[in-house]
């Protein structure tokens, strides 16, 4: 099929620009969740009907569609589920290399996603296959907290 | 086994996938629905309903744009509404208007689907903003790098390597070269997939789908209305959805991350319905699988093999043409070409040209089967369909 603004004259184009300021409403669990990381410490809630400890904590289980009614500390210990090393640079994204990947943390019934630091990632297959094997991982806290999930790093507890 | 209001796709028209197109998209759209059209031996005059397509408004950066192409599309005097579940927004949209058809609601849809991405100037950027603000956008989340922590768990979990999947992107580019539409028609080998640059480990650039633009156009009419034409009965069709969060995937007993449990159920129904006990029981398979990993994720799904059994079937070359069983993605699929907000569609306008006989240069020969899936909002969305012949 061809190009349906053929013709003579050069196709236009216009410059555009969308940049719009948010504030993003984080919602009660979210700010409980961000208050308890200012003391260090990870919450997870709890689903009354199917017994998951949500985490990072949620206002309702989605699966069972009620309301979580508990809230738990969970072990800032736990294991890497899974990962990906970002090595190619991309505009408005963190600049590479880096780790993220989703631990599961003692006590919590899900993963939670962060990036995962301490690790030499001059090669990254050799890296990748060593974090293959699900280390050990644990929650270090940045010494000021900003309300935000990166209050928090995952490290290696034995250094790749 | 849709019962009295038995659907079929009569008619198909695509724009050619590329990187980018000239003309605006109005125009785009007007054209692919017009060949579409023009196809099923249809006028606008015989069209009902008009449902769109399209995914992120900041990709191609006009909110709401839905007020521009639908009219494009023939909206204007007819019901018409746009639909977007991500990658999964251009089948959203056929569904949508088979439900219209199967409720009554007229006898003729017009369908489309459409992606202006290269109208941004960070794709990448802008995939970011689709996650999460609160928990997880922070990490600089991206559809890649989405993908490869479902790709790392596979190598752990199922023994996936590199090299079976740089197998898989083969035959998919290999496929592409036969295909007009499809924006990478270069045969790239298994070799230069394994060499090729890498984004978020384990995914290098030849894994992953380019970035692309492209409208896909499907005329949808009851077959009491469609005659004795050409056409492409849906014999079966589910779509289910899974929580967004995908740390709650991990371990899940009901089905992990990797093993694409609304897949399983959408197959599971859709398959059921056309009396397949299995995908491999169609001709044509084509897989809305934009990274090669993903591909061999629906594998399972599908019913081709067990899970842990999956990277033995790619090693068999499973999915070949004349390989003896289903011919997998004809068109290339999505690593030849992914206009996100048409890809799903594009499946399914593939898998309608292949049963009718109108598939080209890329026509299994007697294809009379064909089974089209579709994936969306990091694999929240799974849907499956069933065509056949009439």
């Amino acid at each position: 099929m061809d190009e349906p603004a053929g013709g003579s004259v050069p196709p236009l184009t216009i410059d555009g620009h969308w940049a719009f300021d948010y504030q993003y409403f984080a919602g009660a669990a979210a700010s409980r969740f961000f208050a308890g990381l200012a003391a260090r410490r990870i919450m997870g809630s709890r689903c009354p009907q199917c017994a998951r400890v949500l985490v990072p904590a949620r206002a309702f289980c989605d699966a069972c569609f009620v309301e979580t009614t508990d809230w738990v500390q969970v072990s800032p210990h736990g294991t890497l589920e899974t990962f990906t090393i970002l090595t190619t640079s991309f505009p408005g994204l963190p600049e590479p290399p880096l780790v993220v990947g989703y631990v599961a943390l003692e006590g919590a019934s899900t993963a939670v996603l962060n990036f995962v630091d301490g690790i030499d990632l001059t090669d990254p297959d050799a890296a990748g296959a060593r974090l293959l094997q699900r280390p050990r991982v644990t929650a270090r806290f940045r010494d000021s907290c900003q309300g935000r999930i990166t209050d928090f790093v995952f490290t290696l507890d034995e250094p790749a | 086994m849709t019962g009295p209001a038995e659907l079929a796709i009569i008619g198909v028209g695509q724009t050619p996938s590329r990187r980018r197109h000239e003309g605006s998209t109005p125009e785009l759209v007007h054209a692919a629905v017009g060949e579409a059209l023009r196809h099923s031996g249809l006028g606008m005059a015989d069209i009902d309903l008009v449902i769109g397509g399209f995914a992120p408004d900041a990709l191609a950066g006009e909110n709401c744009p839905d007020k521009r192409f639908l009219p494009a599309a023939g909206a204007v005097g007819k019901w018409s509404m746009r639909v977007n579940t991500g990658g999964t927004t251009g089948i959203a949209a056929a569904y949508a208007a088979m439900d219209l058809l199967e409720a009554g609601h007229g006898d003729a849809a017009v369908v489309v689907g459409v992606e202006r991405m290269a109208q941004a100037r960070s794709v990448p950027a802008v995939f970011n903003s689709i996650f999460d603000p609160i928990y997880e956008r922070d990490t600089g989340l991206s559809t890649v790098s989405m993908a490869a922590l479902r790709a790392s768990r596979m190598m752990q979990r199922w023994g996936y390597t590199a090299e079976l999947w740089a197998r898989v992107a083969e035959r998919n580019f290999k496929h592409a070269t036969s295909n007009p539409l499809a924006q990478i028609r270069t045969a790239y080998t298994a070799a230069e997939v394994l060499t090729s640059r890498m984004l978020a480990w384990p995914i290098r650039q030849l894994d992953a789908c380019p970035i692309s633009e492209g409208v896909c156009a499907v005329v949808i009419a009851r077959t009491a209305a469609a005659g004795s034409r050409p056409a492409a009965v849906v014999r079966g069709r589910a779509t289910v959805t899974d929580t967004y969060n995908m740390g709650d995937r991990i371990g899940r007993r009901e089905g992990d991350l990797v093993e694409l449990l609304t897949l399983r159920l959408a197959a599971e129904r859709a398959l059921g319905q056309a009396g397949l006990g299995s995908a491999a029981g169609a001709d044509v398979v084509e897989i809305h699988a934009p990274f090669d990993h993903a591909e061999t994720m629906a594998y399972a799904p599908l019913r081709f093999c067990a899970a842990a059994e999956g990277p033995a079937l790619v090693a068999t070359g499973f999915g070949q043409r004349d390989g003896g069983g289903p011919v997998l993605n004809p068109s290339g699929g999505p690593q030849a070409a992914n206009p996100v907000g048409a890809t799903a569609l594009i499946r399914l306008a593939e898998c309608a040209l292949q049963v009718m006989g109108d598939a080209g240069q890329r026509q299994v020969p007697g294809a009379a089967t064909a089974v089209a899936t579709g994936q969306g909002g990091s694999t929240q969305f799974s849907t499956c369909t069933v065509l056949s012949r009439n």
